[in-house]
């Protein structure tokens, strides 16, 4: 492929990218514009399993 | 049951062996650890091979029926059972007692498909076969180790749903029967709604029994947990071959037996059963099949059904010789199937010596369950032997067999490995020896291939050692944990809390010790005291100060105890919690989901036996847990491609239920196959004591996080957040354009954030700059295993 050509198809897929983070950008904003940002119930819990004496088995080391 | 006097003539079996052509299989039945083979039926058949058996068959039934469970077609069975069986929950409350069926339906909504999709890729990494041969697997790699670990554990978690209230894990099979009783024992071997091998055997494991036809079926029971599946396939083996005759054995059978063959009940699913060593009476057996011998009073440590007055008469035989161990055959691994273990790498298990030579602890009956007596094999004849077993499996991986070994044997032993130029690597059990463990017989162990110990260690308190009478001082410990340390031999200690008397002071001592000398001290397997029917606790309460209570059950064997002073039994349960939640924060290899290293028998040996030393694993472990837990290089962090987050509506918090399901008295209400406690009334106080969780408003999920196989519960607004946190790329992109909006304030852009710094903490996200923190860390370890 001549070098120009290279060149053209580099920028074009630069701007493609450029058009897709700003439009995900913008996706990200529609979903988070009708959040209340100061009543986000943004919490996060996991259960850590407990190691019961069972788990640590003496026979099973 | 009546004892017969005949005394059985000594060594009339060391006589020529006559060849034999008699079919025997010998089984080791559900549920065992996953990651290596077991010692006791590859003793059995190399024993009687050597004494002329020419058709002895083996059988993993514990890796075979993991295998089985954990496939895609056996999880979607199992995620249809769990949808059939599910039941609405209209109350405003969640009590105890439905805690655990909606624990269980709740995790497979969200997880099963996830599971089915993903389990195959897990089964193979951890089998070190998910790349192509040369390639390094996924295995040696912390992140995708622990995901793969993750979702094996959940897959069970599936598979015991379907049977619930069932739970099969890779440490324990528990039903909703209790061992204690002989009547829930053998209803459990007949509940195919709750017992998930009953269907195994009938499709995967008869089908093959009838066609070989075996004469004679051995099965090994070590653990509490094996109980019901090895009678579950007694009876079914009974049922379909009435002429193979059925013998079990094993060192839970040891405790239990005598009041197993007190209940008739139980003949239905076995013959005869050996008590302690099983060589000679197996021999000797066989050869009484073969005969077509109907009276089996001759053969030594036999217990077995006498059926000729056409009722099952239980009799138990006079005590066998043992063996010489030293003359014993090596153990012949031959016909197990070695791709099924979860292991990359074969670790092969052999006994150096039978007993224990030191004997005196109060608490310990380990010792009794292989016989009396002490008996060792030659350090040339290990040497010999493991030469052997190398070339014939072809791996240089080894678990010594041993209570401990005395500190004859740990001079020698590593003269003849070295001397033989063995090239293997090994781990065993120890005690603590500071005449033995010296700085230069902890090099030479070193270089014999010995990669990790676990000691014996209890306590740090000096009045409670005087009581186990363990013969060992704090200074001792230390020096000898230094001394391998230095060495870099990874350093194990047992510890257990609640011995008779002991205060929650002392067990924070304890406590406190193990973490100043975290630097020495990598794992700790720590027990809760418990008494069975052998110990010395048990026959002499008043020295400890404690009083036993007595239980019900015909076949029970531990007994819940009153203690004059420290702590009770429920106290000491609670401070279990508290001693293993202190090391998950203080010890590295215990810190979040490292614990699987410590969990998987072999798998932490296998880094140490690759290079790594202890102090550079436990260095990744740390630099791991602390990154993500920084929140270091949140701003770069990202879902990663292909995540996916199931999520499923809550109407109770499933971590509440999580963590009341793991209360001590939740616990107690539940049966105990390793110590065999199944207390009725524990059902009622947890009902009592653990409030019902109440309904949800709404809003909340459990997500089930497929890239991490992680269960995460969120928030009313989290999913969103995610999913405009994928859209965006980046946190910290996405945060950038929160905090351009009108309405941002610092202390919400502050909650965005935080939610985002745990869900990195969590492996949800994954940040490049973090991965680079860790990187010194990790390139040291692979340096070390390179």
């Amino acid at each position: 492929m001549p070098d120009e050509k290279k060149d053209a198809s580099a920028e074009q897929n630069a701007e493609n990218a450029a058009g897709r983070a700003a439009q995900a950008a913008d996706d990200a904003d529609q979903l988070t514009d009708d959040l209340d940002l100061e009543d986000l119930d943004l919490s996060v819990e996991t259960a850590e399993e407990r190691i019961s004496p069972s788990e640590t088995n003496v026979f099973d080391k | 049951m009546i004892q017969t006097a005949q005394p059985r003539p000594s060594g009339a079996d060391d006589a020529a062996p006559a060849p034999s052509s008699l079919r025997v299989t010998l089984a080791f039945p559900p549920q065992g650890h996953w990651t290596q083979p077991h010692l006791a039926i590859p003793s059995l058949k190399a024993w009687l091979e050597a004494r002329g058996f020419e058709d002895v068959e083996q059988m993993d039934l514990s890796v075979e029926a993991f295998d089985h469970f954990l496939t895609a077609e056996s999880l979607m069975r199992a995620r249809d059972r769990v949808a059939e069986r599910s039941e609405e929950l209209d109350g405003a409350t969640l009590p105890l007692g439905r805690m655990r069926a909606w624990r269980a339906a709740t995790e497979s909504a969200a997880s099963a498909d996830a599971l089915i999709e993903r389990v195959d890729g897990a089964k193979a990494l951890l089998r070190g076969k998910d790349v192509p041969d040369g390639a390094p697997s996924g295995f040696w790699n912390t992140d995708r180790y622990v995901r793969a670990a993750r979702t094996l554990y959940h897959g069970l978690r599936l598979v015991s749903a379907a049977h619930f209230p069932s739970e099969l894990t890779p440490h324990n099979f528990t039903m909703g029967y209790s061992n204690d009783s002989s009547d829930q024992v053998l209803a459990a071997t007949l509940d195919e709604e709750q017992n998930p091998f009953i269907a195994f055997y009938r499709d995967e494991i008869l089908p093959r029994l009838v066609v070989r036809r075996p004469r004679v079926l051995g099965l090994s029971v070590l653990y509490g947990s094996q109980l019901v599946p090895a009678l579950t396939l007694g009876r079914l083996v009974k049922e379909a071959l009435p002429d193979c005759h059925v013998t079990m054995g094993g060192g839970y059978l040891a405790y239990i037996g005598a009041k197993v063959m007190a209940a008739p009940g139980l003949a239905r699913c076995f013959d005869s059963m050996v008590f302690h060593e099983g060589e000679r009476p197996l021999e000797a057996l066989c050869r009484a099949v073969e005969r077509g011998d109907e009276d089996l009073s001759e053969i030594g440590s036999l217990a077995w059904w006498d059926r000729r007055s056409g009722e099952a008469l239980g009799v138990r035989n006079l005590p066998a010789h043992p063996i010489k161990l030293d003359a014993a055959p090596p153990p012949s691994f031959d016909g197990l199937p070695f791709e099924k273990y979860f292991s990359p790498e074969l670790v092969i298990p052999y006994d150096v010596n039978r007993g224990c030579y030191y004997g005196e602890c109060t608490f310990c009956t380990l010792p009794t369950v292989i016989g009396p007596g002490y008996r060792t094999r030659s350090a040339e004849t290990i040497a010999n032997d493991v030469v052997h077993l190398r070339d014939a499996y072809g791996t240089t991986h080894f678990n010594f067999i041993t209570d401990c070994m005395p500190p004859g044997m740990i001079k020698d032993l590593p003269d003849e490995l070295i001397a033989r130029d063995a090239g293997i690597t090994w781990w065993a059990d120890a005690r603590i020896e500071p005449k033995a463990y010296t700085e230069e017989g902890a090099e030479r162990l070193y270089e014999s291939g010995c990669r990790k110990l676990l000691f014996g260690f209890e306590s740090a308190v000096k009045r409670i050692l005087k009581m186990m009478s363990k013969g060992q001082s704090l200074k001792s410990v230390r020096q000898v944990a230094e001394n391998c340390a230095a060495a870099d031999i990874s350093v194990t200690f047992y510890a257990m809390v609640g011995f008779p008397t002991e205060t929650r002071d002392e067990a924070r001592e304890t406590l406190r010790y193990i973490e100043e000398n975290r630097d020495v001290v990598r794992e700790v397997s720590l027990q809760t005291f418990h008494i069975d029917e052998v110990a010395k606790t048990y026959r002499q309460p008043d020295e400890f100060g404690i009083r036993i209570l007595p239980a019900d059950g015909d076949l029970s064997l531990y007994h819940d105890y009153e203690a004059s002073s420290g702590m009770t039994q429920e106290e000491a349960a609670e401070m279990f919690e508290e001693m293993m939640s202190s090391f998950r924060q203080n010890l590295p290899l215990f810190g979040g989901d490292n614990i699987f290293y410590f969990m998987q028998k072999s798998h932490y040996f296998l880094h140490l036996a690759r290079g790594a030393t202890p102090d550079s694993f436990a260095a990744a472990c740390a630099a791991r847990t602390e990154v993500r837990e920084s929140g270091a290089g949140l701003d770069d962090a990202r879902l990663p491609a292909g995540a996916e987050l199931v999520p499923v509506d809550l109407d109770f918090s499933y971590v509440r239920a999580v963590e009341t399901l793991g209360h001590p008295l939740a616990r107690a209400a539940r049966p105990d196959f390793l110590t065999g406690r199944f207390v009725e009334a524990a059902d009622r106080l947890a009902e009592e004591q653990l409030p019902p969780l109440e309904r949800l408003d709404g809003g909340r999920v459990l997500v089930y996080a497929a890239h991490t196989a992680e269960f995460v519960e969120l928030g009313r607004d989290g999913l969103r957040m995610v999913e405009a946190l994928r859209r965006a790329g980046t946190v910290g992109a996405l945060l950038t354009r929160l905090a351009a909006r009108s309405d941002a304030s610092p202390a919400g852009l502050e909650r965005a954030r935080a939610f985002f710094a745990r869900l990195l903490a969590l492996g949800l996200l994954e940040s490049e700059s973090a991965a680079a923190l860790t990187e010194d860390a990790r390139r040291a370890l692979i340096a070390a295993e390179a």
